[in-house]
């Protein structure tokens, strides 16, 4: 188990001899690891290695299936987010998340923007709102796009304009970590290479942690990465020492295509 | 394999070429097969659109001459003696009627009537008309002395002789009609003095006694099952979707729930008149509730469509994607806030679906009906008011059918015919409701 590394900054999520149960199957075994704030941070890893299981720790979306349990610790800001005081709503409100599949709820694109916000007591009036989801859209470097057609069904967008509704959509509850499940793997070169500049872009005001498949996508996006293999967490450092001198055999092997 | 199979390509075996013009044995195969299986396919819709018209048909054919109705049209003049004196008697309609018949005999001597006719053979060719005679003038006096125009029903067998159920061959003399009485309907007609119309008070009216077809209507029945339905949906629907959500979407996985959903199941095959009985026990002599009412049956009707409800309403929230779901919880909404405000309208088209057949088969149940009074039941008025509408007695649809068809008289057979017609329209106006509804809620996603 390589030693956590905080040099990248400031650390924002700090997770502590994570273990992940799904019944008896010990997904994910003994994960420490520490994301920094303001950097995009990507999981790398075969498919069935416990990178979306780790994923959807962070903001407990793992609740939500009955056989999955989670022990350790994770802390955002300090803070741990399995403790019995912790409100998953509140949590998620904190830490937002952008699917696989584009999932834009059957509603206007509007609509779309407009629920988080809504629910969460953002805006005191109608401008209010209007302004937010002005701002979350052109946040999704989708704006320009459908500023013209906020009435019309989100589900009616592209692929790649839908995913990056669905980002409009996870920004504008103002959240403070953004995770994202493998958001290009549905989309084509052009729609990936748009949401990948949307993620440099939202590096500024994020801690942006992102799984992929593709590792030039991790290569080109992230700061820091983090390799996964049968749950086990690799190797963690900074992106280009991963890619350039990996420590371990494994990973050296995934890199160049011998494994996975 | 040997290393050097794999290095080395093997030379391919020479194959016959085939054409693409020429149809393998194979595709000829599977083309027959699939051949089959669409003629199959047309022969079962085939079969299902004939007996669906066989039975259109026959239900319309029994069903029409419930609508239409023979009258005879008669003017009479009430003295205010003859008006006293009958209502001093104790057979008061009868007296109404001597009346009525002597006005119409009368009419015909003036009118020199060749067919031969007498007081008797007036009062067989009229149906039951004292009562509404009575009526008219107690309401009335002031028309008392004066001639009155009056449209009144002809007796069922006059009113079959019109629609072609009985015939001359047909009829054998009884004290009811005799053969001769034909040849003085026919005059009759031929006058313009009997003849058809529109069977409003078939409609409109209420059920009559077992003696007189010809004036007994379905309106009554109508209301009983509307304010049934009522009951019905009030009930059973909110109590449904309100189980099936918690069921489905908070409910832990446990052995208790799943004996729940086993039991839910099971009780949508429950029969019906296990229902009624429960019914009777448990709503009639438990909690004193009226016998016979709508109440009582919408309650019992309620318990039996609940299971259909409930399958159906989970069935549909199962059918919303569970990306949805995600979507909303990643974005911090609660779990209730997820399924009120995007797992249920997306459901709602299934919902509305489910509740609308659990609410036809509600309609056309007879069986639990028959334990609480409303069949057999004579409904001889509408209800006062609207919560009157849930309590007064009162038959419903297919019970009001199930006691026309139970009586002698050939004339309510014709009645439960029409009573069926009635009933099919008032499905199918549920049904276009239900779909308009389902169009309002339709979403893509």
């Amino acid at each position: 188990m390589p030693e956590p590394d905080v040099e990248a900054g400031e650390v924002k999520i700090s997770a502590r001899d994570v273990q992940v149960f799904y019944g008896d199957n010990h997904a994910i075994k003994d994960v420490t690891v520490d994301i920094p704030d303001k950097a995009v941070t990507a999981f790398i890893g075969p498919s069935g290695c416990g990178k979306s299981t780790f994923l959807r720790c962070l903001n407990r979306m793992n609740d939500t299936i009955d056989s999955a349990r989670v022990e350790g610790d994770i802390l955002i800001d300090g803070e741990n987010i399995y403790d019995r005081g912790i409100d998953p709503v509140q949590l998620r409100a904190k830490v937002g998340m952008v699917f696989q599949k584009p999932n834009p709820f059957p509603k206007s694109v509007y609509e779309n923007v407009a629920y988080g916000p809504r629910i969460h007591g953002l805006a005191a009036n109608k401008a209010e709102l209007d302004e937010i989801v002005e701002k979350s859209l052109r946040g999704g470097a989708i704006w320009d796009e459908v500023k013209d057609r906020l009435d019309a069904p989100g589900t009616g967008l592209s692929g790649g304009q839908q995913q990056r509704l669905c980002i409009a959509r996870a920004i504008a509850t103002e959240p403070e970590v953004l995770l994202m499940d493998e958001p290009c793997s549905a989309l084509d070169p052009i729609a990936t290479a748009q949401v990948e500049d949307l993620i440099e872009r939202l590096r500024g005001n994020y801690s942006v942690v992102i799984v992929t498949h593709s590792m030039q996508q991790a290569a080109r996006v992230s700061q820091r990465t983090a390799f996964f293999h049968l749950g086990d967490l690799v190797e963690y450092g900074a992106t280009d020492d991963i890619f350039v001198n990996p420590g371990d055999e494994r990973t050296e092997k995934y890199i160049s295509g011998r494994i996975g | 394999m040997s290393a050097a199979s794999v290095d080395a390509p093997l030379d391919p075996p020479p194959r016959p070429k085939s054409s693409l013009l020429a149809p393998s044995d194979r595709t000829r195969r599977r083309r027959a097969a699939e051949r089959r299986f669409r003629a199959c396919g047309v022969a079962a819709i085939s079969v299902g659109v004939l007996f669906l018209a066989v039975l259109a048909a026959a239900i319309i054919r029994s069903g029409a001459p419930a609508f239409t109705r023979t009258v005879v049209d008669v003017t009479i003049t009430l003295s205010r003696e003859q008006f006293e004196r009958a209502e001093g008697q104790l057979l008061k309609t009868a007296a109404y009627e001597a009346v009525l018949i002597g006005a119409l005999q009368e009419m015909l001597e003036e009118r020199e009537e060749r067919a031969p006719f007498d007081a008797a053979s007036l009062r067989r060719i009229l149906g039951k008309t004292g009562g509404s005679l009575r009526e008219f003038f107690r309401a009335n006096e002031d028309r008392i002395g004066r001639p009155v125009e009056f449209t009144l029903p002809a007796s069922s067998r006059v009113d079959g002789y019109m629609n072609g159920r009985v015939s001359r061959d047909s009829l054998t003399d009884s004290r009811f009609l005799k053969a001769a009485d034909l040849d003085l309907v026919d005059a009759l007609a031929g006058a313009g003095i009997i003849h058809s119309e529109f069977n409003w008070p078939f409609i409109t009216g209420a059920d009559s006694g077992v003696d007189n077809p010809g004036g007994a209507g379905i309106g009554a029945a109508v209301v009983g099952s509307f304010f049934m339905m009522l009951v019905v949906l009030a009930l059973s629907l909110p109590i449904g979707v309100a189980a099936s959500i918690y069921l489905e979407e908070f409910a832990p996985r446990n052995w208790f729930t799943d004996l729940i959903e086993v039991n839910i199941s099971n009780l949508a095959a429950v029969p019906s008149i296990v229902f009624g009985i429960l019914g009777l026990a448990v709503f009639i002599q438990f909690f004193h509730l009226p016998q016979s009412a709508p109440l009582v049956g919408g309650l019992v009707l309620t318990l039996m469509t609940l299971p259909t409800i409930i399958i159906s309403t989970r069935a549909s929230l199962k059918a919303v994607p569970p990306s949805i779901r995600d979507a909303a919880l990643a974005l911090g909404a609660s779990k209730t806030q997820a399924v009120f405000h995007h797992v249920l309208p997306l459901a709602m088209p299934g919902i509305l679906t489910g509740t609308i057949i659990g609410l036809a088969q509600a309609l056309g149940e007879t069986a639990p009906l028959l334990l609480i009074g409303m069949v057999g039941f004579v409904a001889r008025g509408y209800p006062d008011g609207f919560v009157a509408g849930f309590t007064d007695p009162n038959s419903a649809m297919p019970a009001q059918i199930y006691t026309w068809a139970s009586r002698a008289d050939p004339g309510f057979y014709e009645k439960a015919w029409g009573g069926i017609i009635v009933l099919l329209i008032f499905l199918l106006s549920m049904n276009i409701v239900a779909i308009v509804l389902r169009r309002v809620f339709e979403r893509r996603w």
